[in-house]
């Protein structure tokens, strides 16, 4: 077999055989056993509910919800996590201050405030967006404050002999130098962020796709709650896709 | 002679070791965060109501001593238990797993898309339908902990089971080693020590992981009395529990770095490269 023709069984045929495998695994199981639907529904099920709830409005609005708290949480911690761990790269005796409160605070992990936020926002969308800044604001400094300690030397001299001071050099010379560090940061920044906000929801929400499946767990529609947690990974995929092809776009200088 | 900030800086500078200022200057940090918060909490107290919206510092301090007098160990054990188990299955799991789609090529070819397709899809969405299979009790956290681990591990352990050095090889080739031979002196080292690595990056997902699985299932461990204490509204002690579960997460990291350090210490120059 040629070349292309062989990367297509390998890339294609080969993990649909693996895919059809795993279905073929469930189905078998379901039969074998004969699971009723409450425990494992059979594909065909989790692929008409979804089918189903697509078509709701309902779905989109917990879909909506969801989002709409990711994206506002996402944008305040990854502002503000550059911001600050710029801060923290420049300035040496700043780093050394904050240093002990930034890695205490960062093993107090997002999922960790979950009740706290519920208690102080109750289960509005507020609690929701704050944590999942919380979550993608560690990310940020941390790696923010790593990729400036670490560009390069000889671009700071340059900048400084063309007569650049502090701050135009911490802007233009080193936040452009570190970028590639900080756009892989920030797709990893919205994995966790994402599941922040799945996780919040079924602690204490109104709307949301963590809510939907946690409430689809307790009246035991099985199919509803596979379904939520395919989509669940698809919005979440789609959000990663989405941020490497902006930070691509935005770094095309390279 | 000036006292801003600046010149006391440059002064200590000067006179003192750099490890001296770095802790000087961490000091006065700490000292400025906890100063805010109390002020923070002299603004907030009693903001809405009876509930007293954020506690100072001592208060907590307090809460955590009364909670460690009462039932915190139990809790610990009860979290670090579901914690443990969940560990070592999905680390093992996943070493197999990875050894297998890793050496066998085709096995690879087909399974691995699956895996690559199940990792984005964090623990944590699992967590509804582990407790519709098999309810709250512990079999449904170590299946939560396990899956969450097994995703960061069987990543480390494919890569190590690939990543033979190529001269390594060629000198396996040249002493006539057997396929066997080849496996257990250097395919299986080089996978075991990738997994030990990814079973270290897996402790805070897995740790996170127990954090939300307690809490929705709520029904033993820090999670439960985590969100016990929300229930009553009781704020001091929540930021408590908080603290004892940032504690048990930073304790186990320190030691495991420490214990990687003295078991692989040619890949800990490696990874401070990496980072």
């Amino acid at each position: 077999m040629n070349g292309p023709g062989r990367l297509v069984v390998r890339r294609i045929l080969l993990p649909l055989a693996g895919v059809a495998c795993v279905l073929a695994f469930w189905q078998a199981t379901l039969s074998w056993y004969r699971l009723p639907p409450i425990v494992l529904p059979s594909p065909w099920a989790v692929a008409t509910t979804l089918a189903e709830l697509v078509r709701t409005v309902a779905f989109w609005r917990d879909v909506g919800v969801s989002l709409f708290e990711f994206v506002c949480g996402y944008l305040i911690g990854v502002v503000l996590g550059v911001a600050l761990g710029l801060l923290m790269g420049e300035w040496r005796h700043f780093r050394m201050a904050a240093t002990p409160a930034v890695e205490s605070l960062r093993f107090v992990v997002p999922f960790a405030w979950i009740p706290l936020t519920i208690l102080w926002f109750g289960t509005s969308y507020v609690g929701k967006v704050l944590l999942v800044a919380y979550a993608v604001f560690f990310v940020m400094v941390v790696s923010t404050t790593r990729a400036v300690a670490q560009v390069e030397p000889t671009l700071s001299r340059v900048g400084t002999m063309l007569g650049m001071n502090p701050w135009r050099l911490a802007w233009q010379v080193h936040l452009r130098a570190a970028a590639p560090m900080l756009a892989s940061a920030a797709r990893a920044a919205a994995a966790i962020g994402w599941i922040a906000v799945v996780a919040a929801e079924y602690i204490g929400a109104s709307a949301g796709l963590g809510l939907m499946i946690t409430n689809a767990a307790t009246s035991l529609t099985t199919s509803v709650v596979i379904g939520g947690m395919i989509v669940i990974g698809i919005v979440g995929a789609g959000v990663s896709a989405a941020i490497g092809a902006l930070s691509r776009a935005w770094l095309d200088y390279r | 002679m000036p006292t801003t900030p600046d010149s006391i800086a440059a002064n200590a500078d000067e006179r003192l070791p750099p490890r001296m200022v770095a802790w000087l200057f961490g000091i006065a940090g700490t000292a400025v965060a906890l100063l805010a918060w109390i002020v923070l909490s002299r603004l907030l107290a009693h903001g809405g109501g009876v509930i007293n919206r954020l506690p100072g510092p001592l208060a907590v301090v307090r809460e955590l001593v009364q909670y460690a007098g009462n039932d915190l160990v139990h809790d610990l054990l009860a979290s670090l238990h579901v914690f443990a188990i969940g560990w070592i299955v999905g680390a093992a799991s996943a070493a197999l797993v990875g050894l297998v789609l890793g050496r066998a090529q085709h096995l690879g070819n087909i399974f691995l898309p699956i895996v690559e397709a199940i990792r984005p899809v964090s623990s944590i969405a699992w967590v509804p339908l582990s407790i519709v299979w098999f309810g709250f009790g512990l079999t449904s956290k170590v299946f939560l902990v396990g899956l969450a681990v097994f995703l960061v591990v069987v990543v480390y352990a494919v890569d190590g089971s690939r990543r033979v050095p190529h001269d390594l090889e060629r000198t396996a080739t040249m002493l006539g080693m057997s396929g066997w031979q080849r496996f257990r002196s250097l395919v299986l080292p080089g996978t075991l020590s990738e997994v030990l690595i990814g079973s270290r990056v897996a402790l805070m997902s897995g740790w996170g992981t127990v954090i939300v699985a307690e809490l929705v299932a709520a029904d033993s461990g820090l999670g439960a009395h985590l969100i016990g204490v929300e229930q009553s509204y009781d704020v001091p002690a929540v930021m408590a529990t908080m603290i004892c579960f940032a504690v048990t997460g930073f304790a186990m990291n320190t030691a495991f770095t420490f214990a990687e350090r003295r078991l692989l210490p040619w890949r800990h120059d490696r990874e401070r490269e990496d980072r």
